[in-house]
């Protein structure tokens, strides 16, 4: 266990703006926390950074107080801030010499620019670089001194499809490399795809923590399953089948919520027996957003509108 | 240390590309001052009370440098860092936002000071400018005018949220400063209610006391300039500490 955070409560002008949060993060894991923008996310992850002072209860990083060890605990952690830029007329080496210059041990700049695809920009003006590649530096200057935990907040936010995909390579290089990744996002896609564990934040406090798989598997989600048969099967028939819920069927298109292997056997046998056919069968998981509506009943923006 | 000499190493870049501090700082009061040289030479003049235009000049330029690192390299540097979340990064960092806050004072004052000694050696140089004051006398004037300036400076930086913002603010505090206290056109040319607008700004008196420790008077004739420009320092300086935000 890296990270330690018990009671966590942040008043924010008279507003609580996080509530008495408690968690553990393990060593080498990818641990997300997803949420709305304003439900506390950003502010959870400062107080472990060590940025705020403002809050009750009790942080544990790598041991270290942040509020009393702050420049102990930055040698020994790397932070991407949500939204940074740095001084556009600096060269994008420049600006990586002078935060290697701020700590013991420290990466090999080339090595970091190669491995991050930035190697040939060493030379370019950071003001000239595109959103990927300032995200890419942010990277790089969270990784130059080595650290054992990496926080990045929001780091795929305005970037484009291809980009985020780049990054979610990059993060799980990351934790290839044995560096714990504690990241915050808006995507539920990027959880998925990245964390081992998620925790779901929502006005404040954590209404869920989990590994992906136990989230959509242990809170009564349904698959989807659908296909289009050769013949039509009554409804009342259909719903007689174990796990079936709900049955939207369209000339003889179903959309069956359910559970899809009770389901799918069941199916199999009665097709044979009434000689029909099935095609184009497809089954949905529960994605992780139908697990994060279902716990916060919030509509997410979606990509256009950041 | 080493870091924070990094720091200083960097934001002394950052103020070299940055033209039009470079142009402001370096090129343009010299520029106005060979402009004014060429056109009435370094003879005696009556408007400047028996100096030559040269010599009533320099001092007045000074003022000049010292409003555009003060007023606007200063807090437009230190605005856009806490808008880029800059100051808030290096918070996140063994250093401090403190450290490259202080970075920026060291070199603007730095490049004042090279501003500064460009302006005197050209009029030195090519217009024979004369110098009959006490050069401790002038030193201690032009940093007691560089802390009330910066301090002007800080203070806009520090209430002012937003770059966009700070840049209008600082405009407006820039201008009136240039034009209305004798840095660029000489207040003996101005009508007496411009004059008596000028008495509410800083500079005015900071250009006063700079022009006549320039012709080596007794700073004590000039007490009351001096009172009101340490008092523009401690209460700027006193509301830019209030006020600060890092991010």
């Amino acid at each position: 266990m890296v990270i330690e955070v018990k009671n966590l409560s942040v008043k924010y002008r008279e507003k609580n703006v996080v509530k008495n949060v408690s968690f553990t993060v393990n060593e080498g894991e990818i641990f997300g926390m997803i949420g709305a923008n304003g439900a506390g996310k950003t502010t959870t992850i400062e107080c472990i950074e060590g940025l705020r002072n403002n809050y009750s209860g009790e942080i544990r990083v790598l041991g270290i107080n942040p509020m009393k060890g702050r420049k102990e605990l930055h040698k020994l952690i790397g932070v991407q801030l949500q939204e940074t830029s740095y001084q556009d007329r600096l060269k994008v080496k420049e600006i990586c010499k002078l935060f290697a210059s701020f700590y013991d041990t420290k990466e090999s700049i080339d090595d970091l620019a190669k491995e991050f695809n930035l190697y040939e920009k060493l030379d370019s003006y950071v003001g000239k670089l595109s959103g990927g590649q300032r995200q890419k530096l942010s990277i790089i200057l969270a990784l130059i001194s080595k650290p054992k935990i990496v926080f990045l907040d929001e780091l795929t936010t305005g970037l484009d499809p291809k980009s985020r995909r780049d990054m979610w390579e990059t993060v799980l290089r990351l934790k290839k490399k044995g560096i714990t990744v504690y990241l915050t996002t808006h995507f539920m896609e990027e959880a998925e795809y990245l964390c081992d564990r998620v925790a779901i934040m929502k006005q404040g406090q954590i209404v869920a923590l989990d590994s992906v798989e136990n989230l959509k598997n242990n809170h009564g989600l349904l698959d989807k399953v659908s296909f289009r048969c050769s013949h039509n099967i009554k409804n009342e028939v259909l719903m007689k089948f174990k796990t079936v819920k709900e049955i939207v069927e369209r000339d003889n298109h179903f959309t069956i919520s359910c559970e899809a292997d009770t389901f799918l056997s069941e199916l199999n046998r009665y097709i044979i027996d009434n000689n029909y056919m099935i095609m184009n069968v497809e089954v949905n998981k529960p994605s992780l957003e139908d697990v994060f509506f279902k716990y916060t009943g919030e509509i997410l923006e979606s990509l256009e509108e950041q | 240390m080493r870091a924070f000499i990094e720091i200083i190493g960097t934001e002394f870049k950052c103020f070299t590309r940055n033209f039009l501090n470079m142009f402001f700082v370096l090129a343009f009061p010299s520029l106005l001052l060979i402009l004014f040289g060429e056109i009435y030479g370094n003879k005696p003049s009556s408007l400047f009370n028996g100096q030559g235009t040269i010599d009533a000049s320099v001092p007045a330029y000074i003022g000049m440098i010292i409003t555009v690192t003060g007023i606007m390299s200063l807090p437009l540097a230190l605005s856009s860092y806490r808008e880029k979340k800059i100051l808030k990064r290096f918070k996140a960092t063994p250093m401090s936002p403190f450290h490259i806050l202080t970075s920026q004072i060291i070199v603007n004052l730095f490049m004042t000071v090279i501003g500064v000694a460009i302006l005197i050696l050209i009029a030195k140089l090519k217009y024979d400018l004369k110098f009959n004051g006490d050069v401790i006398a002038v030193v201690l004037v032009v940093l007691l005018s560089i802390f009330c300036i910066f301090s002007i400076g800080f203070l806009i930086a520090s209430v002012v949220n937003g770059t966009k913002a700070a840049n209008a603010v600082a405009n407006l505090v820039y201008f009136p400063m240039l034009f209305l206290t004798g840095a660029t056109i000489p207040l003996e040319t101005m009508p007496d209610s411009i004059k008596n607008i000028s008495k509410f700004l800083p500079l005015t008196h900071s250009i006063k006391v700079l022009k006549g420790a320039w012709q080596g008077k007794n700073l004590s004739d000039y007490g009351s300039d001096i009172m009101i420009l340490i008092a523009v320092t401690i209460i700027c300086s006193i509301l830019s500490i209030k006020f600060f935000r890092w991010d």
